[in-house]
């Protein structure tokens, strides 16, 4: 995000950074952009004086921290209560403008069977208790963004990434599987998967963020060739490490689901539903998203996927490789 | 009579209290409080919970409670257990019981004052082998019990262990005892039945074992030894944060016997005689063991098949027997001095840690 706003010729940047150790990296890049005047801010958004420090006199406030794992309640605290401790933050002193990193985990595509197309007008999820608490976390910030901002009258900007991945992120999506007991449960088969590297996000991040018709807008972003999930894993596998993986087609994934939840309310719990109808039918009916009211403000892909996956499983590798 | 339940506090312990409390017919969650309602909504929408609070007070004005389980951190148990009490309920509280003993033992006072009944979540002594070495001991197999070892493996790469981690302000950082604080009653409340002095002696040491992350979180630290020598009976507390597997286990010494209760592989083995004499007399111990242990695993698999091997088993009995306590004024399911020499321990333990802190 640093570099690509640099590179648009935004020069005066706060970053907010939870750890010092952090700002090593950004130095590293802006080393590269002579005009860049990068402030840096080091805080928690979890406290309320902290987030009052990070937007402090800001104009265009670009909001990427979300709580990434842990439970339901860390994932609220990191992601929905950082959130409107921001949106608290500004008290009169509005931004003209937020551009909030959102999910593709908001919208409600149980019910739309198999393979359907989801656009920015696809509604929203309804059942968010019956998703992962993920999805639940990113559809309640979403909404309080949009709360505060019919309340307070700031231009908002919203994108909703797919799986979002580059050297130093994880290496498989919830879409291509599970992994159980050091094996995958692979459950994607031949599904698109929602790729969208990096910095291709970063810059469809930065395009929609400083582009004057986005305001009050809702942008998808995903890079445009990505593979099905069987091709993700087989170069996974040939390029980075071996893995035991178990496929398992989309009947039977509905057929264990019911089964699991049947055997869960049996049991009174005794084995986490980690597969339902609805979260099957959410995450692994093949859903294709569209990218192109993103495209319609100028964005372009600018890591090819074969580049960008090429570049991942490089990373992956020596990541495998160096010792801990 | 179904008891009406409330829970105050809706962090992530909170989503074990409200699983265990809708497996019990004898209970009903009415509702939930927190301080931050982003907190208390999602818990509410989670798990359907009909009403949600951020006022404490309100709701037991609002709500007849019968019981009110307490899981915030541990700086508002007395204030929250005052409150609760004066209101007419009775309380499960989340451990640690305080910041410090005497804190706990007003607790405790203020409960007692009211006509009220409390416990504190010491979960794992109710699972399924540690009753089995407290009925092999009340048989008199173990004989005089001569020395306890329990041990807490903790890993904290794990998603509470990162959570501090990644966070100065984290409030396990402002307790006393810190990380060891929020944990170690575990591995004590295993061993307060053994060593029911009112003062031992208690020799503490404790290091930060891994690297620096050049922030304030570097005064927390994380491994523990303790040695607690009582008049008869003498205590090695164990809290360990970096070896692997993290296990959790209690090894009691006695006169007669030598037991062990493995926590993670929900075993209870008792140590093998050698009664052959020589060197053949040693082979035959291990098979001993082998075949207690396939009894121990065959039991356990009895117990996941008739659906009684929740990872909260332990939880699950202890607020059964706490809610039959309140339902028919029977004694509590821990003896308070059992819960109050934990405490005095654990004071002791942190001023001996963690000195600057206290002082």
């Amino acid at each position: 995000m640093i570099e690509r706003l640099l590179a648009h010729g935004y020069a005066d940047i706060r970053c907010n950074l939870r750890r010092k150790t952090n700002i090593a990296k950004l130095e590293a890049i802006s080393k590269r952009f002579p005009q860049a005047n990068l402030e840096y801010c080091v805080g928690n958004l979890k406290s309320r004086e902290d987030a009052n420090r990070a937007v402090d006199g800001a104009q265009l406030i670009f909001h990427l921290a979300a709580g990434l794992r842990g439970d339901a309640a860390d994932l609220f605290l990191d992601s929905v209560v950082a959130s409107r401790n921001l949106l608290e933050a500004f008290g009169d002193r509005k931004p003209m403008r937020i551009v909030l990193v959102s999910s593709f985990g908001v919208y409600g595509v149980a019910a739309l069977g198999r393979k359907a197309m989801v656009d920015e007008q696809t509604a929203l999820e309804s059942h968010p208790e019956w998703r992962d608490d993920y999805s639940h976390s990113k559809l309640r910030q979403e909404q309080l963004f949009w709360e505060y901002q019919r309340r307070n009258g700031f231009e908002l900007v919203v994108l909703r990434p797919g799986v979002i991945y580059g050297p130093g992120g994880g290496h498989f999506s919830s879409r291509v599987g599970l992994m159980i007991g050091g094996r995958q449960l692979y459950l994607g088969g031949g599904n698109l998967l929602p790729l969208t590297y990096v910095k291709n996000c970063a810059e469809a991040v930065v395009t929609a963020g400083i582009h004057e018709r986005a305001a009050g807008q809702i942008y998808n972003v995903l890079d445009d060739d990505p593979p099905t999930c069987r091709e993700y894993l087989r170069a996974y596998t040939k390029h980075v490490r071996k893995i035991r993986s178990v496929p398992l087609p989309y009947f039977a994934t509905r057929l264990l689901s019911r089964a699991l939840v049947g055997y869960h309310r049996y049991s009174k719990g005794q084995l986490p539903a980690v597969l339902t109808p609805y979260k099957v039918a959410s995450l692994w009916a093949g859903n294709r998203f569209d990218n192109s009211k993103l495209h319609s403000i100028g964005w372009q892909q600018m890591v090819p996927t074969a580049e960008a996956l090429r570049t991942s499983f490089a990373a992956f590798r020596a990541e495998l490789d160096t010792p801990k | 009579m179904t008891l009406n339940i409330a829970i105050v506090g809706c962090g992530k312990i909170a989503d074990s209290h409200v699983a265990e409390i809708r497996k019990l017919s004898c209970a009903r969650l009415v509702a939930i409080c927190d301080l931050e309602p982003i907190i208390a909504e999602q818990l509410a929408v989670r798990y359907a919970v009909p009403k949600w609070y951020t006022d404490f007070d309100r709701m037991l004005s609002e709500q007849r409670l019968d019981v009110i389980h307490i899981a915030t951190p541990p700086h508002s148990h007395l204030s929250l257990t005052q409150k609760a009490v004066s209101a007419g309920c009775h309380v499960f509280l989340e451990k640690p019981l305080a910041l410090n003993a005497i804190d706990g033992r007003r607790l405790i006072e203020c409960v007692q004052e009211a006509g009220r009944k409390m416990t504190i979540n010491y979960w794992p002594n109710f699972e399924t082998p540690a009753l089995a070495l407290k009925e092999f001991i009340a048989r008199g197999d173990l004989g005089e019990p001569v020395h306890v070892e329990s041990y807490q493996g903790y890993d904290l790469s794990g998603r509470f262990g990162q959570a501090l981690l990644s966070d100065e302000n984290h409030w396990v950082h402002r307790l006393p005892g810190k990380l060891f604080h929020n944990i170690i009653d575990h591995a004590l409340s295993k061993t307060a039945p053994f060593v029911s002095d009112e003062a031992p002696e208690v020799v503490a040491r404790a290091f930060r074992r891994r690297p620096s992350s050049h922030d304030n979180t570097d005064q927390l630290l994380d491994e523990l030894r303790v040695m607690i020598l009582g008049s008869s009976v003498s205590a090695y507390i164990t809290f360990c944060s970096h070896a692997r597997p993290a296990g959790q286990f209690l090894r009691v010494y006695g006169t007669k016997n030598t037991a062990q209760v493995d926590f993670m592989l929900r075993t209870m083995l008792v140590d093998q005689f050698q009664t052959v004499p020589t060197s053949l007399g040693r082979l035959l111990p291990p098979f001993k063991s082998s075949w207690k242990s396939l009894g121990q695993a065959t039991r356990n698999v009895r117990e996941f098949a008739a659906s009684r091997y929740h990872f909260f088993a332990g939880m699950n009995r202890l607020l059964s027997l706490f809610y039959e306590s309140v339902l028919h004024d029977t004694p509590v399911p821990i003896p308070y001095p059992e819960i109050l020499r934990v405490s005095t321990i654990m004071d002791e333990i942190f001023a001996q840690v963690y000195p600057k802190v206290l002082a």
